[in-house]
């Protein structure tokens, strides 16, 4: 039997490794991106194990997005890191001084990682699934792949957010956490990875937080 | 179709082969930005550069892909969702005294803003100089919200629009 990571696509062959994936450890996590235990799916024999799973049906979830001052902060930064991409300096701090007042006037939320998880869950759920069936009705390829990193980063988060809740800080002392810079991939290590397992750009792209 | 070259700071090895062929000096400056007054789009720097750092882009962009209505409201769910986490990631970031948490907090929080950009980009936010963004903020200068920088906007307005 073989087991697929669901963020980078690793592969755990039960019969190469001669351990049976449900004897290894609680703490083991994937050789590729980190990612613990529950983020594997059995790989079917067939061969499309992955894409038959996320074709879950879900109805009703979207509703037309208020643009809200959070979603308003979000748009105005991208379009901030936009201009920057065309060398647009003034733009770009034009931009993010919209983008900071919208900051600026959000309602502040508490400081609860339950409702974090509940929220990462909740878009695992429902809100990844409502934008496949939508994106793929359409043919829209980008939203197909904006989705797909989306909903990866998410895995990652969750799981991050699990073993912390196993591990607490043990997890991360002495470590150092990445951010990938295009994706939002986050890696835990020493070093940067070579290579984001998600969106496949070079170390370099990680910034580690202070 | 009017090009303009731009160097990527971070590819740049200081090979300078590009400052040996350009045309009118526009790759020779102090802060190792194209001067956009100088650069006529030749592309001899681009063609020269051993690392790959220069690039024409045009000085007007093609106009987006519409967009899907069930799409656009289908990302924006997601992203108001990755929204709130950013917040709650900052807060908790911000909060107690347990530095390994502090540190995976403010990842999660800078995390979610970045996907939460990819997100909106694909909803119709792409570049910064079309419609939909210009349109968003001249209804924003019209009915401005409390303290809202609306000669910022003005100013942006006017700037984009000339790049149209
Ligand atoms: S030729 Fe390329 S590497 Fe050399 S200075 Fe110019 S941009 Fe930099
Ligand atoms: S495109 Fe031509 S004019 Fe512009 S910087 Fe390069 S070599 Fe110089
Ligand atoms: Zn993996
Ligand atoms: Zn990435």
């Amino acid at each position: 039997m073989k087991y697929i990571c669901s963020i980078c696509g690793y592969v755990y062959d039960e019969e190469a490794e001669g351990v049976p994936f449900d004897s290894l450890p609680d703490d083991w996590t994937c050789p590729g991106c980190g990612a613990e235990k529950a983020m594997f799916d059995p790989q079917e024999e067939s061969g499309t194990g992955l894409a038959g799973s996320f074709e879950r049906h879900v109805s009703g979830v979207a509703t037309m997005t208020k643009l809200t001052p959070a979603i308003l902060s979000i748009v105005f930064s991208n379009l901030a890191r936009g201009s920057g991409k065309q060398y647009q300096g003034e733009e770009e701090r034009l931009y993010g001084e919209i983008s900071s007042y919208f900051s600026s006037i959000c309602d502040g939320e508490e400081a609860d990682l339950g409702m974090l998880q509940t929220l990462v869950a909740e878009d695992l759920a429902q809100r990844f699934p409502a934008a496949l069936e939508s994106a793929q009705e359409r043919g829209d390829r980008g939203a197909l792949r904006a989705r797909l990193w989306a909903e990866k980063v998410s895995r990652i988060v969750s799981s991050l957010l699990s073993r912390y809740g196993r591990e607490g800080e043990a997890m991360l002392e002495g470590r150092q956490v990445w951010v990938c810079s295009v994706c939002g991939f986050i890696h835990i290590g020493d070093d940067a990875p070579g290579m984001c397992p998600v969106c496949k750009v070079p170390g370099w792209k990680f910034d580690s937080v202070s | 179709m009017e090009r303009k070259a731009v160097r990527n700071l971070r590819l740049c090895t200081k090979d300078c082969l590009c400052l040996y062929v350009c045309p009118t000096g526009a790759s020779d400056t102090e802060d190792s930005v194209i001067d956009v007054d100088r650069c006529i789009g030749c592309g001899q720097c681009a063609d020269a550069c051993p690392s790959g750092a220069i690039s024409l882009v045009p000085v007007k962009y093609p106009r987006q892909q519409e967009k899907d209505e069930d799409v656009v409201s289908s990302l924006m769910d997601l992203a108001a969702s990755r929204a709130r986490q950013e917040a709650i990631a900052e807060a908790v970031g911000e909060s107690g005294d347990r530095e390994g948490l502090r540190r995976l907090a403010l990842a999660i929080a800078r995390s979610s803003r970045i996907s939460a950009e990819d997100l909106v980009r694909e909803a119709g936010f792409m570049l910064p100089q079309s419609d939909g963004a210009i349109d968003l903020l001249r209804s924003l200068v019209e009915n401005p919200p409390v303290s809202f920088p609306v000669e910022s906007a003005r100013r942006l307005v006017s700037l984009l629009e000339r790049r149209r």
